[in-house]
């Protein structure tokens, strides 16, 4: 126990004192040099009527939606295929790591680049070059937030595969071998073989990904600051609008309490719901 | 996909720093008993800037030697948006930096500045100081919170060779917004590039419909700031004009979302005709993205339907609140020797010219006067001999300017206001059936409860 105790201290006050303090200054209105002013709840009635919070919340679950639906499935398959390969499979695996090395704000801006919304843009001159297009990418509210997902999943489906590699390669040898054996094709070794050893894994970096996707941030931030007409604007934009471009302190903590909250009941709801599927 | 650990620690980070900023704030100079004071002074060039760095340490040690009672702390921080929150809150400021015009009404409004009135009086200051910009840096009752270094209006920046290129006379920008439309089209048509563009993202999409509303003679809030007022005819006319020459002249190109960083780019690369700026953006462009310096032309900002003003851009000093008196009065010492003595002393407006042609900065840009309009006619003839930007292109601009109502930002919480107005500049840009009215109705709504808090 005695041993304990600095690690304690350390968790104490560097991890949860700034929880309960953000908790504190929610129901405070300050500026952080007068003195503070206790308007109990306040701060939450002003964020909820704010008409910007329900948009916000709408895009992040939005963008949450789309990255579970073409974000998640593309590092399993990707992972998936590189398991399969035979030699050189270092190789690949760097090339598809690759992007996560590459700086978000480096990649973000070179991505700008590539969207660039006249025709001769870098993806509208190349599919010009097939007759279609141009396309408004970011320029326009609906095709925005995809455009942010694909962004995105490019950006970060290196490190997910990462994982699902290293669980794959947990499998032992001889299971892929009898299932040749058995006459087991690419798909049934697939269904069979590998999924099942990848669930627990593949359970977890789901909850990690709704939980990290529903703070989206840098990107719409660089890429299209919250526009087209608010299409992009995300719940975690906008707690940074609320601090630092407005310096009201205590509509930022509130708003970001709330999302702490919805994350908390989420990440609950999921692990009571998924008790039963985990692993062995 | 899963950048989560990124996003999370984006996530804890907002009450994180938030936190950190919120421990008592420290005063930063200490005045002790001897008199002595010691203030920190921001803006100093970074090392990456060595011309600069040095004729400013010089400047400090000039001040010091001019003034053995006060010590100079110089640091290196400057105005940044996103970094100035934390930093106010955490008692981290210097006694003096520079910031936007778009900033000292929400600084006064939230505490965040000295009141510099009683120092300004005493020392004669306030008397010498042009009123109309002073306004910027005054609260209702006439306090001024911050002195004015640096001024000047917005103004339409335009392109000479696609002015030349689509056959218009690149003398003459347009004067009001319907000669510019009629331009915007021509460049269109001529020369395929866009005939104009405007900013619509991070806020800039607010402060630049502002403009546009003021010139069509409309106004953003009432005079205390209590309610918006932007939900009327002239704001209705200037958006339904963006409106036409995106979708029935096609005029505007086709990206909608655009910074000042953005824009800029994009204009050097020679892609837009014309857009609303400052002249000081004649830096950003040539300096900085390698626009050809012949191909930088500024105009006065179009008017419709009379005479009715424009923005005003710019550059004050403030002082940190926490200052004492006399770190109040030594800041203002420094603040008339370091940006407003070239105005006023023949050696002081050589040396910094001198030291600008040195640093490869724009000298002789033109702008509002900070002070008395002879005063200023004379520092114009002191630095005639080292001016190194083209004078002419800016003469449109100059002609008009001098004399053209400047209007101040909203008075109360400018950059809230601008947000709101950001998705109604896009989408009457991003969706030719957008329902002007509704719009502004809907803007003005979110303002008010805003207004209201």
């Amino acid at each position: 126990m005695l041993f304990a105790l600095p690690v304690l201290l350390v968790f104490v006050v560097f991890s949860w004192g700034p929880i309960v303090k953000g908790l504190v200054m929610s129901v405070q209105q300050t500026n952080l040099i007068d003195p503070v002013k206790w308007v109990g709840l306040e701060n939450f009635r002003y964020v909820l009527s704010d008409p910007g919070v329900g948009q916000a919340a709408l895009n992040t679950l939005w963008f949450t939606l789309l990255a579970l639906l073409f974000g998640f499935p593309v590092p399993v398959l990707l992972a998936m295929f590189l398991s399969e390969l035979r030699g050189k499979s270092w190789l690949y695996s760097t090339l598809a790591y690759l992007p996560v090395i590459t700086p978000p704000v480096v990649a973000i801006l070179l991505w700008r680049f590539f969207y660039d919304p006249s025709p001769s843009g870098m993806f509208n001159t190349i599919l010009g070059t097939v007759g279609l297009g141009p396309y408004p990418w970011l320029d326009s509210p609906s095709s925005a937030m995809p455009s942010i997902v694909l962004e995105a999943t490019w950006a970060g489906a290196g490190n997910a595969v990462i994982i699902y590699l290293a669980a794959l390669t947990s499998v032992r040898a001889d299971l892929y071998e009898a299932a040749e054996l058995d006459g087991a094709g690419v798909v049934r070794r697939v269904w069979h073989v590998m999924l099942p050893h990848l669930r627990g894994v593949l359970l977890l970096m789901l909850l990690l990904q709704v939980i990290g996707t529903m703070q989206l941030f840098t990107e719409p931030l660089l890429f299209t600051g919250g526009g087209p007409q608010g299409s992009t604007m995300t719940i975690l934009l906008l707690i940074y609008n609320y601090a630092f471009v407005n310096g009201d302190y205590g509509a930022a903590t509130a708003l970001s309490v709330l999302l702490a909250l919805a994350l908390a009941v989420l990440s609950a709801a999921f692990q009571l719901a998924t008790r039963g599927w985990s692993t062995e | 996909m899963n950048r989560f650990a990124i996003r999370c620690a984006a996530g804890l980070s907002v009450p994180f720093l938030l936190v950190a900023c919120s421990s008592a704030p420290s005063s930063t100079g200490d005045s002790g008993s001897s008199g002595q004071v010691t203030i920190t002074v921001g803006d100093r060039p970074t090392s990456s800037d060595p011309a600069n760095r040095a004729a400013f340490d010089k400047r400090v040690a000039d001040f010091e030697k001019a003034n053995p009672d006060i010590k100079l702390n110089p640091v290196e921080t400057l105005w940044d948006a996103t970094t100035f929150q934390a930093q106010a809150a955490g008692g981290q400021l210097p006694d003096v930096l520079n910031v936007p015009f778009t900033e000292p009404q929400g600084l006064i409004a939230r505490k965040q500045v000295a009141d510099l009135t009683k120092v300004l009086k005493d020392d004669g200051l306030m008397s010498q100081l042009n009123p109309n910009v002073l306004k910027i840096a005054q609260d209702q009752s006439g306090n001024v919170f911050a002195v004015p270094t640096a001024a000047y209006s917005v103004g339409l920046v335009y392109n000479r060779d696609l002015f030349k290129k689509a056959g218009l006379d690149p003398d003459k920008p347009p004067a009001t917004w319907d000669e510019l439309r009629q331009d915007a089209k021509q460049i269109a048509q001529k020369t395929g590039q866009a005939g104009y563009a405007q900013m619509t993202t991070n806020n800039t999409g607010g402060w630049m419909f502002t403009t546009q509303s003021y010139a069509f003679g409309g106004s953003i809030e009432n005079e205390d700031g209590s309610q918006a007022t932007f939900d009327d005819a002239p704001s209705k006319a200037a958006l339904q004009l963006l409106h036409d020459m995106k979708w029935v002249d096609k005029s505007m190109g086709q990206a909608v979302l655009y910074d000042i960083d953005g824009i800029s780019k994009a204009f050097a690369a020679g892609k837009i005709g014309m857009f609303m700026s400052a002249p000081d953006a004649y830096r950003t462009l040539v300096n900085i993205n390698g626009l050809k310096s012949s191909a930088f032309g500024i105009g006065p900002m179009p008017q419709q339907g009379g005479d009715h003003g424009t923005l005003s851009g710019g550059s004050v000093q403030i002082v940190s609140p926490n200052a004492t008196d006399a770190e109040k009065s030594a800041a203002v010492k420094w603040i008339k020797f370091n940006y407003l003595n070239k105005y006023v002393n023949q050696d002081a407006a050589v040396t910094a010219a001198k030291a600008g042609v040195a640093g490869k900065l724009p000298v002789g840009t033109p702008g509002l006067p900070v002070v008395a309009a002879d005063q200023w006619a004379t520092y114009q003839s002191w630095i005639k001999p080292y001016v190194n930007v083209p004078l002419d292109q800016f003469a449109p601009y100059t002609k008009v300017a001098a004399d053209q109502k400047i209007i101040p930002e909203p008075p109360v919480k400018a950059q809230e206001v601008y947000a709101a107005l950001d998705p109604v500049v896009q989408t009457v840009l991003g969706n030719a059936k957008a329902d002007i009215p509704a719009l502004l109705t809907k803007a003005a709504g979110t303002v008010n409860a805003k207004l209201g808090r």
